[in-house]
């Protein structure tokens, strides 16, 4: 049995009066698409910004790739950011510098690469998220959707071993969420091992390996798509699927 | 205006000075604005502190009374200041603590959620101020920026309260001189022209602000989430 890529035990946090985490336990296996559903104030954002340290749990342990962090040392956290990618419901973009820009500078500011190296991967990531035309405009000329697959491409641009996902289409109209799940089932085919907190069903039931229900931060229900959509064994999974199915 | 013609020799000496206090006071305030402005939101509450100490202090005091303090305090712990140093020396600080405050507003007002997915892409602290929130926060400071420069080229005239003969000084000297020879005081005219040249400086730099505002606005140093908005889940 491998050793699973990320390992959570009995992560806490609580913000003043609300617990946000309830001694929460995971795994993530190597390839795994997991997908976590739940209300809001559910825990679910709670959980994935402690997995890159965004949020900083009170108790537990994450281990990953078999190496215990040390959730107190920024250093810690830092390097663990070199290797999982983040994609956030605002999507973020630097507005003040161009796509291009966006994309090569993390890469460049860790050493990961060259300048001409880090072009050359901008223009890879563009044509692999469909924009190559965009690698000189400024964000402020991009619609959301546009915006939210060039944030995916600036993720990606780190080689994470993993990718987070927290409700990256939430922000989006309509018509331009499409585009960017079709690119998320994209990586998901390509292998990338995946956590993707979000609403959107149809989603997790395609590419989701795992769905993880999440209540008043603790798990309430988990297993793969068609066994928690189908069957859930919960009355609070149901009482959830009903409101939002 | 031949009275002006006359003394322009004179005045002109005036002006250099006065530009030179200026340029040398705007560039140690900025300095100062910005290294009280990152303390003011270190990570350290020591710093933190130590910055909201420095402003208060500076900013409560009227300037006159600041100028008149570093002047003649200075001496008391054994540091000699020429009238220029010490007039350098409070309006830098006093504009350094004002300039503070506008510096940190401008770096409160960049989202939070620019911090966020910086610091997720694995960049350092100081680089994230450095390419991510510093030059988003440059628009937002400039106009209070402006504003704080422009008062600091006019509070150079103070120093003449010290001894320095900058161009209103010697625009007050002309007066006198020309009050005791010709009987007559040409007060409104000297005092009006310095008033011109005040404003001619301080309307190029107005200008050159809002050249600058424009190139940056252009650039979209904001961006706007899409009108769905944003919910904020825990």
């Amino acid at each position: 049995m491998t050793a699973p890529l990320i390992a959570v035990r009995g992560l806490t946090k609580s913000f003043a009066t609300l617990r946000a985490l309830d001694a929460f336990d995971c795994d993530v296996a190597r390839g795994e698409k997991l997908v976590v559903i739940g209300q809001s104030g559910s825990g679910k954002s709670t959980l994935i910004r402690c997995l890159n340290g965004l949020v900083r749990p009170d108790a537990g342990t994450i281990h990953f790739n078999g190496v215990a962090l040390d959730t107190h040392s920024e250093r810690d956290w830092r390097r663990l950011r070199l290797r999982i990618g983040m994609v956030f419901q605002d999507y973020s973009l630097f507005p003040h510098l161009t796509v291009r820009e966006n994309i090569s500078l993390a890469p460049l500011r860790a050493g990961l690469c060259t300048r001409s190296e880090a072009d050359a991967t901008a223009i890879r990531l563009l044509e692999r998220v469909r924009l190559p035309e965009k690698i000189d405009a400024y964000p402020v000329a991009l619609s959301g959707g546009q915006q939210q697959r060039v944030a995916i491409a600036r993720a990606l641009a780190m080689r994470p071993v993993v990718m987070l996902f927290d409700e990256p289409t939430s922000a989006l109209d309509p018509e331009m969420i499409k585009e960017v799940l079709d690119l998320m089932v994209d990586l998901a085919r390509d292998g990338m091992t995946m956590v993707v907190v979000t609403h959107e069903m149809g989603f997790a039931r395609k590419v989701a390996d795992r769905v993880m229900f999440m209540e008043g931060g603790r798990l309430v229900e988990e297993g793969p798509p068609a066994q928690l959509f189908g069957a859930p064994r919960e009355a609070r999974t149901r009482a959830f699927l009903a409101k939002i199915l | 205006m031949t009275l002006i013609a006359d003394n322009l020799r004179f005045m002109i000496d005036g002006l250099a000075f006065t530009l030179r206090l200026a340029f040398a006071t705007l560039a140690c305030a900025a300095v100062v604005s910005l290294t009280v402005g990152l303390m003011s939101v270190a990570r350290a509450s020591v710093l933190r502190l130590l910055a909201l100490g420095y402003v208060e202090f500076w900013r409560n005091i009227p300037l006159l009374v600041n100028l008149l303090f570093v002047y003649f305090g200075a001496p008391l712990i054994g540091i000699t200041l020429s009238p220029f140093a010490a007039s350098l020396v409070s309006l830098s600080l006093w504009g350094g603590a004002n300039g503070a405050e506008i510096v940190r507003g401008g770096i409160k007002s960049v989202s939070a959620h620019q911090m966020a997915s910086a610091t997720a892409l694995g960049l350092k602290r100081w680089e994230i101020y450095r390419f991510v929130i510093l030059p988003q926060a440059l628009l937002p400071i400039l106009p209070p920026m402006t504003g704080l420069f422009a008062s600091l080229i006019q509070a150079t005239s103070l120093a003449s309260l010290v001894g320095v003969t900058e161009f209103f000084r010697i625009g007050q000297i002309v007066v006198e001189r020309t009050t005791m020879q010709e009987g007559e005081s040409p007060a409104f005219l000297v005092y009006g022209f310095v008033l011109v040249v005040y404003f001619l400086i301080c309307s190029c730099l107005s200008h050159l602000s809002r050249v600058l505002e424009r190139r940056l606005a252009a650039r979209g140093t904001r961006v706007v989430v899409s009108s769905r908005g944003l919910g904020e889940s825990v």
